[in-house]
């Protein structure tokens, strides 16, 4: 019965006449009820769409035509958007709750006067592993100890692994030096034979489970393990150094609903919105007065939020030029052959 | 005997699904008999929304390709067309990636001039468009086997040629068409890749959805999302088989 | 006769217009132009995309494809066979045969291919079960090989052998076979020198349906394979994704296309066409 309320109550909202926006973000990225309250608030029908990576999101949007309002872009493709010219430019009168994000997010240095995007969750990369090791990885070099062989996992993702190997040789993870880049790809294939697999968020269930010793994991895959198994597993946040992201709301130029598209980013800003959608997600918001709201141990969650301290080891991700990229593919392209 | 190993590989990865979809814990760690997930699966209306549109996509494409293939396959056994076949078989050949991208690139183009948007109608064609190959792929295996004189002695009996190809031919190609619906229909249900480039606003599937899910490790709801799909299938399948008897 | 056959194709031939043609053809267009800054393509025109595609690297990357998806296919065949020739001969209950080697495909591929890592893991079913029969003392090292990767590609793509076999047994002859024992063949020569020659168009059939999605494969490579080597398949993929060169992307897929082209072709015999 529900189920049909459901799809009745859908049908007729698409086929009615009131204001629309449509909204295009990654999957499992608000909470059951964001948006239902939205419309139900404003009058507003969202007609929502989800994504799996930033790629696909640019593919559909790069055209101009769209149709979508209101996208999430990460950080790293800020720059990009804009000089493609896909991104109208924000008002800041017309989000009042600006002021609720946390000091460091006022002035992220993707957008230091938040002109074209509002920070909305963030993160970091790590180790996570199994608490039982005798000697617990706190290093990125630890990721290449020989005794884990068979045990250990890197992420499947090319700026993250590039980016392990260049902080463990104290480069930045931005490098653009072909000699760095060449040195941490030579890194990367040593460690490949020791390694059981490239896995992203998969490598969750085998952590718990005990087939993964240690794992090049984001923050939010361990922090779900280890509330799976927290007697089990734990983080660690590499001591050379490790890399930050974060994702952000845009409104796309194409919009010719901007006011609204400037209402929905406002209310996922008030506080108790954001809160709600940082303990559905389990994801650490850029929105201060929000983390204030959250459960304690959410709120203190280490994994989630680390100190300022261990903060300051972190390094942004940035865009990088199209050699550079393009010598970064084949770097992998030659990892992966290997 | 070697049937029976043929069916246990086919069917045990999908009797281990369904049995977790009653564990109660999220892992895959047994912990005890719950229909938590079915519950679950109840309330997510993003999950039922696509379900809807999946099926009526997969059923559109399916009759498309199956009535245009099943025209074209004939055609094409009567006298080869060098330009439609080297077309089909390029999609053939073309990997799920590059279709994918090609349409969205082609769609967008042409939408500029036409005012249209990526939507459900994209979605439909694109399927439509690679199930097609398959369909006559396996139509003309089947017409190969056919005996020409059959629908000559229809000819000389005085039937129209269109009245041949339906009497005679049709029903020879029966089971062919069948199978070849099977095929596009388990394509069209199945494909995420093509379909996540060509889909608009309003038309996501059951596989993004599941994608969606499945990004974030195992989701004893996905089990149950395919139990379900399995035992609604199966039922039309037996229910079907009964009729057919009756 | 030809006012018929026109109209049949012509609905076939405009949608394989918008489909696949016009799509490819921009393709085309993007695999002769440069990277742009950011992603997306841009002037000027080139055909640098090609000469890259020269690289012993890429050579290696196609030639390991090639090896996989072969493999694959041929395990599907040798698996596919006797199971159609089982349902075409089920008399009754052929339909239902049928349908219960596609049922399994109706979930969604990510599912499905989910379950086997459940399987094959250190702590899944077949290693624990092994273990405490105490058979092995070790987990085996089932998931993340190119064994996997092969089972993971037999097992999906299965159902693309047996239907277009199926759709060719079934209307064979039994008297055909009844001949030949009469005539004092064995049932393996039966088998070899009656069954398969009829069969041909069938297997040909199945062998392409299967060979060429295993030879653009790039999921099961990343769930089973762990990512671990890389395939013409992801080869593509990363460009239109991660490293965000279509042109390139382009050019490495317009050169499987037309490597798989040649191999069917050079494997095509005279007379019998697919399509």
């Amino acid at each position: 019965m529900k189920r049909r309320a459901f799809i009745l109550s859908a049908a007729a909202a698409a086929c009615s006449r009131g204001p629309r926006l449509n909204v295009y973000n990654w999957s499992d990225y608000v909470a059951p009820e964001t948006i239902p309250d939205f419309e139900r608030e404003t009058g507003i029908f969202v007609r929502y769409g989800t994504y799996e990576s930033v790629q696909e999101m640019l593919a559909k949007v790069m055209s101009g035509n769209s149709g979508w309002d209101v996208v999430f872009p990460s950080a790293d493709y800020i720059q990009p958007m804009r000089e493609m010219g896909l991104l109208a430019p924000l008002r800041p009168e017309w989000l009042p709750h600006l002021d609720a994000l946390d000091a460091p997010f006022r002035h992220p240095p993707w957008d230091p006067e938040l002109r074209w995007s509002v920070p909305y969750m963030w993160g970091v990369t790590g180790i996570a592993y199994q608490t039982s090791l005798d000697r617990p990885p706190c290093s990125w070099g630890d990721l290449w100890n020989p005794r884990l062989a068979g045990k250990i996992t890197m992420l499947d993702d090319p700026p993250e692994v590039l980016g392990a190997c260049l902080k463990m040789l104290g480069y930045s993870l931005n490098s653009s030096d072909p000699a760095q880049l060449r040195r941490a790809q030579q890194e990367a294939i040593a460690q490949k034979k020791l390694l059981r697999a490239y896995l992203n968020a998969e490598v969750r269930d085998q952590l718990v489970a005990g087939d993964v010793a240690a794992a090049q994991a984001w923050a939010i895959t361990a922090a779900q393990a280890i509330e799976a198994a927290p007697d089990k597993l734990a983080f660690a946040f590499p001591s050379e150094g490790f890399a930050r992201f974060a994702d952000t709301v845009a409104v796309l130029r194409e919009s010719r609903r901007q006011q609204a598209a400037h209402r929905f980013i406002d209310y996922l800003l008030r506080p108790e919105v954001s809160a709600k959608i940082a303990t559905a997600t389990q994801t650490a918001t850029a929105n201060g007065a929000a983390r204030a709201l959250l459960p304690a141990a959410m709120r203190d969650n280490p994994v989630l939020y680390p100190s300022g301290g261990t903060l300051a080891r972190g390094e942004w991700f940035q865009p990088q030029s199209a050699a550079s990229q393009r010598l970064r593919d084949r770097l992998w392209t030659e990892i992966k052959s290997a | 005997m070697y049937a029976l190993g043929a069916y246990a590989f086919l069917h045990v990865p999908l009797l281990i699904l369904a049995i977790f979809s009653f564990n109660a814990s999220r892992f895959t760690v047994w912990q005890g008999f719950s229909l938590h997930w079915y519950a679950a699966l109840a309330q997510d209306r993003e999950l039922i929304e696509s379900a809807v549109n999946s099926l009526i996509i997969a059923l559109a494409a399916t009759a498309l390709a199956a009535i245009i293939g099943t025209l074209a396959g004939y055609a094409l056994w009567k006298r080869g067309s060098v330009w439609i076949s080297g077309s089909l078989y390029l999609s053939l050949v073309t990997p799920e990636i590059i279709t994918g991208v090609s349409l969205l690139a082609f769609f967008q183009w042409i939408f500029r001039y036409l005012h249209l948007r990526l939507g459900m109608h994209t979605v439909i064609l694109a399927h439509a468009g690679f199930s097609l190959a398959y369909v006559v792929v396996v139509i003309l295996a089947r017409m190969r086997t056919f005996d020409p004189a059959l629908e000559e002695a229809a000819l000389d009996l005085g039937a129209t040629e269109f009245a041949a190809f339906r009497r005679v031919t049709i029903p020879f190609l029966a089971p062919a068409i069948a199978a070849a619906a099977m095929l596009a229909f388990t394509v069209s249900i199945d494909d995420y890749v093509i379909t996540s480039l060509v889909a608009g606003v309003d038309s996501q599937t059951l596989p993004m959805t599941i994608y969606a899910l499945a990004r974030r490790g195992v989701n004893p709801m996905l089990n149950a999302v395919s139990t379900i799909i399995v035992v609604l299938l199966g039922i039309v399948v037996l229910l079907s088989e009964r009729l057919r008897k009756a | 006769m030809n006012r018929l056959r026109a109209r049949l194709l012509a609905p076939a031939a405009a949608l394989a217009f918008l489909t696949v043609v016009a799509p490819l053809a921009i393709i085309c267009l993007y695999s002769f132009m440069s990277r742009g800054a950011y992603g997306g393509v841009g002037q000027p025109f080139t055909s640098e995309n090609y000469t890259r595609l020269l690289d012993p690297l890429y050579g290696a990357i196609l030639w390991r494809s090639f090896w996989v998806a072969a493999v694959s296919t041929l395990i599907c065949l040798a698996l596919g066979f006797p199971l159609a020739l089982f349902i075409a001969r089920s008399g009754e209950k052929k339909n239902l045969y049928l349908s219960l080697v596609i049922l399994p495909f109706w979930t969604s591929f990510l599912i499905r291919t989910y379950a086997w890592m459940f399987l094959l893991r250190d702590t899944g079913l077949i290693n624990t079960a092994l273990l405490s029969a105490g058979i092995i003392r070790e987990p085996l090292p089932m998931l993340y090989n190119n064994g996997a990767v092969i089972l993971g590609l037999v097992y999906g793509f299965l159902p693309f052998m047996v239907l277009p076999l199926y759709a060719i047994l079934e209307r064979l002859d039994p008297s055909l076979m009844e001949a030949a024992a009469d005539l004092g063949a064995r049932p393996r020569e039966t088998l070899f020198r009656v069954i398969l020659p009829l069969c041909a168009p069938g297997i040909r059939a199945g062998a392409i349906l299967v060979f060429v999605p295993c030879l653009g494969t790039y999921l099961t490579s990343d769930l089973l394979g762990g990512s671990k080597t890389i395939l013409i398949g992801n080869l593509v993929q990363n460009q239109f994704t991660s490293a965000r060169d279509w042109p390139f992307g382009a050019a490495a897929s317009l050169a499987l296309m037309a490597a798989a082209t040649l191999l069917l072709f050079a494997a095509r015999r005279s007379g019998e066409e697919l399509l």
